[in-house]
């Protein structure tokens, strides 16, 4: 069942994020970019989860890949690279890619690995990133990386630090917004169908000639992306990176924000993150450690209850016209 | 040298072992542009390891299969069904989670040659021309419809009209008509020869429904202990006793 309304609670929702700054104050500002940068994070998940049917258990590793790639460009310790804003960014997009797309690469080709398989493998190599930063005294080890610089403008000689919470949440914004319109966009294309025809049925595809595994790999990829770019805006507004966002802990809650809003749908996703990390901040004072058992309680109300999520079905964008040709026949399968 | 010249299809004594068990033993094969023909045969005889071997799903053990004229044998299925060979599953296998049109899509995707995702994401099909290969696959109607809830004839109906969209130029259809009625099993029927006499279409098709092999009309192969057994017309092989008592004999 498609909601009718679906639509225009998108729009409506988007409108009401941009309008945000008109009602609330700079703390408050500033806990919805923190939201937000979640939500592009789930968003990358609900991607190769939804669409290409990978459920990522070490989605962490790309967020995290993409924090240090920041904290470490922007603080000049790259070498060669200048330390600016937009060469964080733009390391913090393609190393993550880079590396689900070698791992791809060697998980997808041949037999490939499948379900609970491929579950293990990206959490084993999320774990195995964790270790690594925490012994490699370079990036900060234990400690991490502190004081990353916050995001800078620069044109010619004008240049401005985006310390201010209105700025730096309006650039949020528009990542968010534009990751939303990338990944919308790939999944509505022929691409996403393919890509959602080897979900269902990789077999067939193969027998069609698709190189099921190079769709698998650049789907898995330009997820990577979208997490580096969570990765690299987190950065920034802690100005703090430590190994811990590589690691098991928070591929745990990504996969529970987004089993919990709906895989398949993009915006379902983001705000499962808004909304799971919202009531955190108020339950978690109240409940204490309890409050895990609530969320895990939840997930599996969502897995077992709701496969498709809280928030998919109200979400649910229809699908392009030329894909949902029926006029005839809707009228009477909705009854 | 010119295309047509090399023979379409070609199946050179493919001997197939699994284990201890010799599943196809020196089969041979020709097959031209444009021939129907039936295969049937006991359970077990090796029909389906055939369509295996010839989609490459199975290395053969030894044995060659040529295909317009190039050595196919030990390639990947993706290569096999690029150069024009589709095969239809035993099982019906179409995309379940997705609509009629969207199966549709994945067809012409494949047609378009975009089997690799950077050549899809620089530009994919032209969607306006979905319609009408809905139309002319019979199932305008079901576009909008997922494919897991078409009825039973509908979704074979539509895993061949996959293979035919993609351009194959020769078609292994496994069991096409099981579990259908006979106007599906008429539909399918109609189908197969339509695409043979509108596309030129070569159809290689696996069936025990004797009525369907014979409303199709084409020559038959009769395989036994995987190689063939006989070859002739439906007329021939219906009256030969060897075949009667070997085979038909046991279903009527």
């Amino acid at each position: 069942m498609k909601s009718k309304y679906s639509r225009s609670l998108t729009v409506l929702f988007w409108a009401a994020l941009a309008g945000a700054p008109l009602f609330l104050g700079g703390w408050n500002l500033g806990l919805l970019s923190q939201l937000m940068i979640y939500g592009i994070f789930a968003m990358s998940l609900a991607f190769i989860w939804g669409q290409g049917g990978l459920l990522c258990f070490g989605q962490s590793l790309f967020f995290g890949i993409g924090a240090y790639a920041m904290a470490l460009t922007t603080k000049g310790m790259i070498p060669g690279v200048p330390a600016i804003t937009l060469a964080g960014l733009v390391l913090a997009m393609i190393l993550p890619a880079l590396v689900a797309g070698l791992l791809g690469l060697a998980l997808f080709k041949g037999r490939g690995l499948y379900g609970a398989y491929f579950g293990i493998v990206t959490l084993s190599a999320a774990v195995i990133a964790e270790r690594l930063a925490i012994n490699w005294s370079y990036i900060g080890g234990f400690n991490g990386i502190l004081d990353v610089p916050p995001l800078r403008l620069e044109w010619g000689s004008w240049q401005i630090e985006l310390y201010d919470p209105l700025l730096f949440f309006l650039v949020v914004l528009v990542a968010a917004f534009a990751a939303f319109l990338v990944l919308l966009k790939l999944e509505r294309s022929a691409f996403g169908t393919v890509l959602r025809g080897i979900r269902d049925n990789e077999t067939r595809a193969a027998f069609l000639g698709f190189e099921t595994a190079e769709y698998k790999t650049v789907a898995f990829a330009v997820s990577g992306a979208v997490a580096g770019l969570a990765g690299a805006l987190f950065a920034v507004q802690f100005a703090f990176v430590s190994p811990a966002i590589l690691g098991f802990a928070l591929a745990t809650e990504v996969l529970i924000w987004v089993a919990i809003g709906g895989k398949t749908v993009l915006l379902a996703a983001f705000i499962g993150a808004l909304a799971v990390k919202s009531v955190e901040n108020v339950l978690s004072d109240t409940l204490g450690q309890y409050w895990l058992l609530v969320l895990g309680l939840l997930f599996v109300a969502a897995v077992v209850v709701l496969p498709r999520g809280l928030l998919a079905p109200f979400l649910n964008l229809s699908l392009p016209p030329a894909l949902r040709r029926s006029e005839p026949l809707k009228k009477s399968t909705t009854t | 040298m010119n295309m047509d010249a090399a023979p379409f299809l070609t199946v050179r004594e493919i001997v197939m072992d699994f284990g201890g068990i010799r599943a196809l033993d020196k089969m041979s094969l020709d097959l031209s542009r444009g021939d129907v023909k039936c295969i049937i045969g006991p359970n077990g005889c090796g029909k389906s390891t055939l369509f295996k071997v010839i989609s490459g799903d199975l290395d053969p053990t030894s044995g060659q299969v040529f295909f317009m004229g190039e050595d196919t044998t030990g390639l990947s299925p993706q290569k096999i069904c690029r150069k024009g060979i589709a095969r239809k599953f035993q099982i019906p296998s179409v995309f379940d989670e997705l609509t009629v049109a969207e199966n549709i899509e994945i067809a012409i995707t494949a047609a378009t040659k975009h089997y690799a995702p950077f050549s899809l994401l620089r530009g994919g099909p032209d969607r306006s021309s979905y319609e009408l290969v809905l139309a002319e696959t019979r199932l305008l109607e079901y576009g909008g419809k997922l494919a897991s809830e078409l009825p039973h004839g509908i979704r074979q109906q539509l895993e061949i009209a996959l293979l035919v969209v993609t351009d194959a130029q020769l078609l292994l259809l496994d069991e096409p008509t099981a579990g259908m009625t006979e106007e599906e099993t008429d539909a399918i029927v109609h189908m197969i020869q339509d695409v043979r006499d509108r596309l030129g279409v070569a159809v290689l098709v696996i069936e025990h429904d004797m009525s369907f092999v014979r409303k199709l009309g084409s020559p038959i192969i009769v395989m036994m202990k995987g190689a063939i057994l006989r070859e002739g017309e439906y007329a021939a092989i219906s009256q030969d006793p060897e075949i009667r008592q070997a085979y038909l004999g046991d279903i009527e």
